[in-house]
């Protein structure tokens, strides 16, 4: 089954009195567990196919379905509650709130659900000993390494279970040893937990990690060679 | 909870920012706080302190048969009737007050004796003492029947005089009827107080002053109302007093050679005359007589009974109200009529008749109604006067007692509102100056809060978009903005609140010695006096918390109405 399914995607911006066509009419479906990379140079419109998946743009023309369900007529309240239990963000510059500490994070999208403290905090535990910050716990954002930040941030994107995690670049602000301790981190994730990873790169050297990639030049989605 | 943590945390966050607009807001706390006291602390003095001792809160005033000096109610039960039993009403004084002038040893001054009611119960008695400490002696001493006349000097007086405890003062006045008089007062207490106004006064037992200055106990001279919440009842109580006091016919129900007859005054207005020689008919006599101020015509049949005529005596006699004993009178006939009104009453000129009546008030009979129709034209019991609403009116009301206009003993029922509205203006200046306090306040709070916000969410955009992205809804980041503001008002009016407790503190720490400055009045024992209430702080308070609410909730909504996805992508 297709947990995401975009026909005839496309996105304009406004820029001053003129428009920047940043997608142009995108085809995709991913399905259930999937691995996948987007791959595509500078400007080429990754950013912007990961932010309407997550819902957290709107497209100007065309469908996205997520789990089956069209996207593009909700309203704020309802999208945000589908980004709320259905997908998970990982940022390339890992964006964690800074007054709270790494289990604070980690829990935060489970009491925005409404979920009991002592439950949110046992799943906050668990989560951030799978992405090895055990004795971390206590440390603000700030007092951690960017590796650190990134696992926080994966641990935090999983905590609600999604059905679908978006990271963008996630590994673009991380040296290299770092950053594939990252990808294997959400590999393990994706294995374990049988959760869809799509994430962007333009760096060919993490493709080795995808399952499956997409190349996007232009606004366009190229020809998809076979998986690897 | 959630956000509570957050917020209280991004609170912590911006310290410096936060402390500065804090401070801010303490400081308009405080500045609120210790105005609204002070406010409520002249207000107390004014109303509770001052206001009761000059005029009470609504003053019953009586002139007998108009006359500005004649401050004399002949029928004391007749007024207290009227006030007891209001609820509204916690306390009435027979304010008995004259001016005199005093010889100590060797010295005199000018003093004024009042009547300090000493069977009020014991709460009053408590606030007395209190309101008028006493250096030497005890306010028992007042009703020591071994001393004549104690009486209660102030400290300036008891200097001015050269007397000490025990020494005996003399006094001349002149009384209510323009006698003079003379008493003896001992010195049995001296008081010590700052207002400069109770300095000349002399306390005296209430029933010994009434004594001393010829009042006999069913008299009184005005009453003073003391309300339990004066600035929302005056009026009302004002009004519901003026309508119990309205007065019915006078009669005097005499006997005159052995037969019943009914004296009435008839009312010597031009109007009210002309009608009563249109509605009967004279049998002897001259209109021109029946007129004058000792008019007295008599009906007919009694005329034809004891031969009377013009000229004639008529002696007449009747039972006291108070006292022992009928009271005579002895009139000369003016003129005889025939019709008129039914039951053939003596129908005297109203200041013949006033004469009579008020000194020797008749017993009531049992049926006091006037004849059908007649109430118009004959002498009501007393003229209560218009209720009057500004200090011109009130004014207006007593120049036309002292042009000598009423006939009647006048009945005038006022409130604070009109006898002491300059002090009360005074409370208005002081409004005025809070309300700019106020307004100052709320320009620096929502110049504050809306520039302090516009930072923050500059600064915190990307967070706000990442929180928006993770989930977070619109109304959760606004309430989130909301609740910080609210929180730092919070902690700053608690912090003002202490901060104005500290300044009244400080303000009012020094002893000042007010010689002759009215503003001396403001003082409670020489201290600036402020009176703050719960009800003035929740006020200030909740003022502040509502201009820092109303002025983030804009800053607060565009956040919230960020796209995240614009959110995340900008810059700083
Ligand atoms: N808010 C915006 N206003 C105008 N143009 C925009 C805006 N956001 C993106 N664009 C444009 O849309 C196109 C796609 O941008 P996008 O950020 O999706 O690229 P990207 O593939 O993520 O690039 P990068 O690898 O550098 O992150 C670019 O040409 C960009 O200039
Ligand atoms: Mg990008």
């Amino acid at each position: 089954m297709n947990i995401i399914e975009i026909k005839d995607l496309r996105k304009d911006y406004p820029l001053g009195a003129t428009i920047v066509p940043a997608l142009r009419g995108v085809d995709l479906a991913v399905e259930e567990g999937e691995f996948m990379s987007v791959i595509g140079p500078s400007g080429s419109g990754k950013t912007t196919l990961l932010n309407i998946i997550g819902c957290i743009d709107h497209a100007t023309a065309g469908s996205v379905k997520i789990a089956g369900s069209e996207i593009t007529a909700l309203d704020d309240r309802a999208v945000t509650d589908i980004r709320l239990h259905r997908i998970g963000f990982i940022f390339q510059t890992f964006n964690l709130i800074p007054v709270l500490d790494v289990l604070e994070n980690i829990e935060f999208p489970l009491l925005l659900m409404k979920r009991p403290a002592a439950e949110a905090r046992r799943r906050a535990e668990k989560l951030a000993e799978e992405v090895g910050l055990s004795s971390y716990v206590r440390h603000r954002p700030a007092e951690l390494s960017g590796g650190q930040r990134q696992r926080v941030a994966i641990a935090r994107a999983l905590v609600t279970a999604p059905a679908i995690v978006l990271a963008d670049e996630p590994t673009a602000n991380l040296d290299s040893v770092t950053g594939a301790s990252i990808l294997e981190l959400m590999r393990e994730m994706n294995a374990v937990e049988k959760t869809t990873f799509v994430f962007s790169t333009h760096d060919a050297g993490v493709l080795r990690y995808a399952r499956r990639i997409v190349r996007i030049k232009d606004g366009l989605i190229e020809k998809e060679p076979v998986a690897a | 909870m959630l956000l509570l943590r957050l917020a209280l945390r991004n609170l912590l966050r911006q310290k410096r920012r936060n402390l500065m607009l804090g401070s801010a807001m303490a400081i308009g706390v405080a500045i609120l706080v210790t105005a609204g006291s002070f406010s409520a602390g002249v207000s107390d003095i004014m109303f509770n302190k001052i206001m009761r001792f000059i005029t009470g809160h609504v003053a019953v005033r009586f002139n007998e048969r108009g006359g500005v000096m004649r401050e004399i109610f002949r029928d004391r039960g007749r007024i207290l009737a009227a006030v007891q039993g209001d609820p509204l009403i916690e306390e009435w004084y027979e304010s008995v007050a004259m001016f005199a002038r005093a010889i100590g040893n060797g010295k005199s001054d000018n003093i004024i004796l009042v009547g300090m009611d000493a069977s009020k119960g014991e709460a009053t008695r408590a606030d007395w003492e209190a309101s008028f400490r006493l250096v030497e002696g005890d306010w028992a001493s007042l009703v020591d029947g071994t001393l004549e006349n104690p009486a209660v000097f102030s400290q300036e007086k008891a200097r001015s005089l050269n007397v000490k405890m025990g020494d005996v003062v003399r006094v001349r006045f002149r009384d209510m009827f323009g006698q003079d008089q003379a008493a003896r007062l001992t010195v049995a207490g001296i008081m010590r107080n700052d207002n400069i106004f109770m300095q000349p006064v002399v306390f005296l037992e209430l029933e010994r002053c009434k004594r001393v200055l010829g009042y006999r106990p069913h008299e009184t001279a005005s009453l003073s109302l003391q309300l339990k919440d004066a600035r929302r009842d005056a009026a009302a109580v004002a009004a519901r007093l003026h309508a119990r006091l309205a007065p019915g016919t006078a009669v005097i129900p005499a006997s005159a050679g052995g037969r019943p007859v009914r004296l009435y005054g008839y009312r010597s207005d031009p109007g009210s005359r002309e009608k009563l020689l249109a509605s009967l008919r004279l049998k002897a006599g001259s209109q021109e007589r029946a007129l004058r101020r000792d008019g007295v015509l008599v009906p007919e049949g009694l005329a034809a009974a004891l031969r009377l005529s013009p000229g004639g005596k008529l002696k007449v006699s009747w039972p006291r109200k108070f006292g022992e004993g009928p009271a005579e009178a002895s009139l000369t006939v003016s003129a005889v009529y025939a019709g008129g009104p039914p039951g053939a009453p003596v129908l005297l000129n109203d200041r013949l008749f006033y004469g009579l009546y008020y000194p020797d008030l008749p017993a009531v009979p049992s049926d006091p109604d006037p004849p059908a129709g007649w109430a118009a034209l004959l002498s009501p019991e007393w003229t209560l006067l218009e209720r009057t609403f500004t200090t011109e009116d009130y004014k207006k009301k007593y120049q036309e007692i002292a042009r000598d206009k009423h006939r009647g003993t006048t009945v005038d029922v006022s409130t604070m509102y009109e006898t002491a509205s300059d002090i009360l203006k005074l409370e208005h200046v002081l409004n005025v100056i809070t309300l700019s306090a106020v307004l100052i306040l709320f320009f620096i709070i929502l110049l504050g809060v809306v520039n302090t916000l516009r930072m923050t969410i500059r600064e915190r955009t990307r967070e706000i978009g990442t929180a928006r992205a993770i989930g977070m809804q619109r109304r959760d980041v606004r309430d989130l903005f909301l609740l910080e503001t609210l929180l730092l008002t919070v902690f700053s009016s608690a912090a003002g609140v202490l901060a104005g407790f500290g300044a009244m503190a400080l303000i009012s720490a020094p002893v000042f010695h007010p010689k002759d400055n009215p503003l001396g009045m403001l003082l409670v024992d020489g201290r600036v006096y402020f009176l703050p209430t719960f009800a003035g702080i929740a006020a200030s308070v909740l003022l502040i918390i509502a201009i820092a609410l109303a002025t983030a909730w804009f800053p607060a909504r565009r956040a919230a109405a960020m796209s995240p996805a614009q959110a995340l992508r900008h810059y700083g």
